[in-house]
């Protein structure tokens, strides 16, 4: 397996096939004498901004956890519930139910707080 | 019997995709200035979207990515980002634009000023995408788009010479106006290319669930629907050249397009001008739309969809909702709706390199297309259309400008 190739930046699906966002970071785990370990994966948006710079990240931090779903930290994902992984272009699969995790706040705020309240959203 | 069905009704989906506002504008704005002159940039651009729709829907049935799943994967998140952005501003103007359209065609029609027109038209946009499905969104377009037929019938009225429409096949600079006719070629070709186009149709070869069995549909569907697109715009230009032209009328708004008709149809001509324009740019706002939260939701890796319920994509559907009404704002302030459509057009060319490249790139990978990987016949083509747009627009923009555009 090819870390960046297959796993970083693909489509992340819970073990319902929902979408939860994609692997928007990877984290590695540096060991004295021993060779480095994959401990987990990160999804949301301070980790992504953090690849544009690093200060963005604790802009959109900020930002994030003051408004809306209050929410800022990024979401890390222990390698171990990595049920499924993407070589030739499938979706990498964790082992969660999406809807009760960090991943889908906002989504799950958004639905709630606004999408809802306009006529015809559920139908 | 059924893969007919899908091809006939795919080829009234591209034909609706093809003649937008940008279409409209451009041909009227060649023909009425430089008479056939611009039949080649028109014919140029058509084989180029032929082959990168194609590319986008063939993606889309081989490695069951749509476009921009693909490269972010490929490439990551920074360049994305870069294309996030381009994409989106081309997006926003070409979307200002198509709403523009659709007002002006509700002025033509009422004689109400366009820019009263702007809220309700995106409200209406907006509540389709809401409430409709992918499939009746793109066929009922389809269906109406018919109308721009109009133009064809008009132009075997009018009887137009074959030897100087042969002519403007072949490109040539006119005496004068050199930099303005240059303006037109690029914006010609930005409109033809249009990069939502190939996002948007690999977007809906996954929501239409394409797998390798759609590769014939998806070649026939790119092929004879954007030839028939092009043949409407070609016939745009054609009336536009023997109809304006030799009165001296100069399309510099869209009120002095409408009477192209006139001369041809009489009183009907009018309004099946207004109700084209009407019609293609409303087809064009949807896509773009749609398009606009499709690639923000495939970037980030949400939910998305057009035939899924707003609850079930919340943040899918907040992109489309907040966008319709920002772009519906620059013709609230009123903005004149023909020059930011031949603006938007131009600097869709600027920016097809950065669009273009990674995507040649990806249909010549074997891990994402396997043996449908790109000919080298494809990629010439591409490639040497896209550097002339590019090359064209870098000079012709600033002069343009200069000019007082």
């Amino acid at each position: 397996m090819d870390v960046i190739r297959d796993v970083l930046d693909h489509q992340l699906v819970d073990r319902n096939q929902k979408k939860m966002g994609r692997v928007d970071g990877i984290v590695v785990e540096l060991r004295d004498g021993q060779p480095p370990r994959l401990t987990y994966i990160e999804v949301g948006m301070p980790a992504l901004a953090r690849r544009l710079h690093p200060r963005f990240e604790h802009w959109i931090a900020a930002l994030q956890s003051k408004w809306g779903a209050r929410r800022g930290e990024t979401f890390r994902i222990p390698w171990s519930q990595v049920s499924d992984f993407g070589i030739g272009g499938v979706d990498v699969v964790v082992d969660l139910e999406a809807e009760a995790t960090p991943a889908l706040a906002w989504e799950k705020w958004l639905r709630e707080q606004i999408i809802s309240r306009i006529p015809g959203a559920s139908s | 019997m059924k893969k007919i069905l899908q091809i006939a009704l795919g080829i009234l989906t591209s034909i609706g995709g093809f003649l937008d506002v940008g279409a409209i504008a451009t041909s009227a704005e060649a023909g009425s200035m430089f008479g056939f002159h611009l039949l080649w940039a028109l014919i140029l651009g058509t084989i180029c979207v032929i082959f990168l729709v194609e590319m986008a829907g063939r993606i889309a049935a081989v490695s069951k990515h749509t476009l921009m799943d693909a490269v972010r994967e490929h490439f990551g998140f920074r360049f994305q980002f870069i294309l996030l952005c381009a994409e989106i501003g081309i997006d926003f103007l070409v979307l200002a634009s198509e709403i523009g359209g659709i007002c002006i065609a509700l002025q033509l029609v009422t004689g109400v000023d366009f820019q009263w027109w702007a809220l309700p038209v995106a409200f209406c946009i907006w509540l389709l995408i809401w409430k409709g499905t992918f499939g009746l969104i793109e066929n009922g377009v389809a269906f109406l788009g018919l109308v721009s037929l109009v133009f064809v019938i008009a132009t075997f009225k009018l009887h137009p010479s074959l030897t100087k429409l042969g002519a403007g096949l072949l490109p040539t600079l006119p005496q004068q106006d050199t930099a303005h006719y240059l303006f037109i070629a690029v914006s010609i070709l930005g409109a033809v290319i249009s990069p939502y186009l190939f996002y948007f149709y690999s977007s809906g070869g996954r929501e239409d669930k394409w797998d390798e069995g759609y590769i014939g549909v998806n070649r026939g569907v790119a092929a004879v629907g954007m030839s028939f697109g092009s043949v409407v715009s070609l016939c745009v230009l054609i009336v536009a050249a023997l109809v304006l032209q030799p009165k001296g009328i100069q399309v510099d708004s869209y009120q002095q397009a409408a009477l192209m008709l006139t001369q041809p149809l009489g009183y009907w001509g009018f309004l099946l001008f207004a109700a084209t324009l009407g019609i293609a740019c409303l087809g064009a706002a949807l896509e773009i739309c749609l398009d606009t939260a499709y690639i923000v939701s495939q970037v980030f890796g949400w939910n998305w969809g057009a035939s899924v319920r707003p609850k079930e994509a919340a943040r899918f559907s907040l992109v489309y909702t907040v966008f319709v009404f920002l772009a519906s704002l620059l013709m609230v302030i009123g903005l004149d709706p023909l020059k930011l459509t031949l603006f938007s057009m131009a600097l869709t060319a600027v920016i097809l390199p950065l669009e273009i490249f990674p995507f040649l790139i990806l249909m010549n990978d074997e891990r994402y297309v396997g043996k449908y990987r790109n000919g080298w016949i494809s990629n010439s083509v591409v490639i040497f259309t896209i550097a002339l747009a590019f090359v064209l627009a870098i000079f012709s923009i600033p002069l343009e400008l200069i000019a007082g555009g």
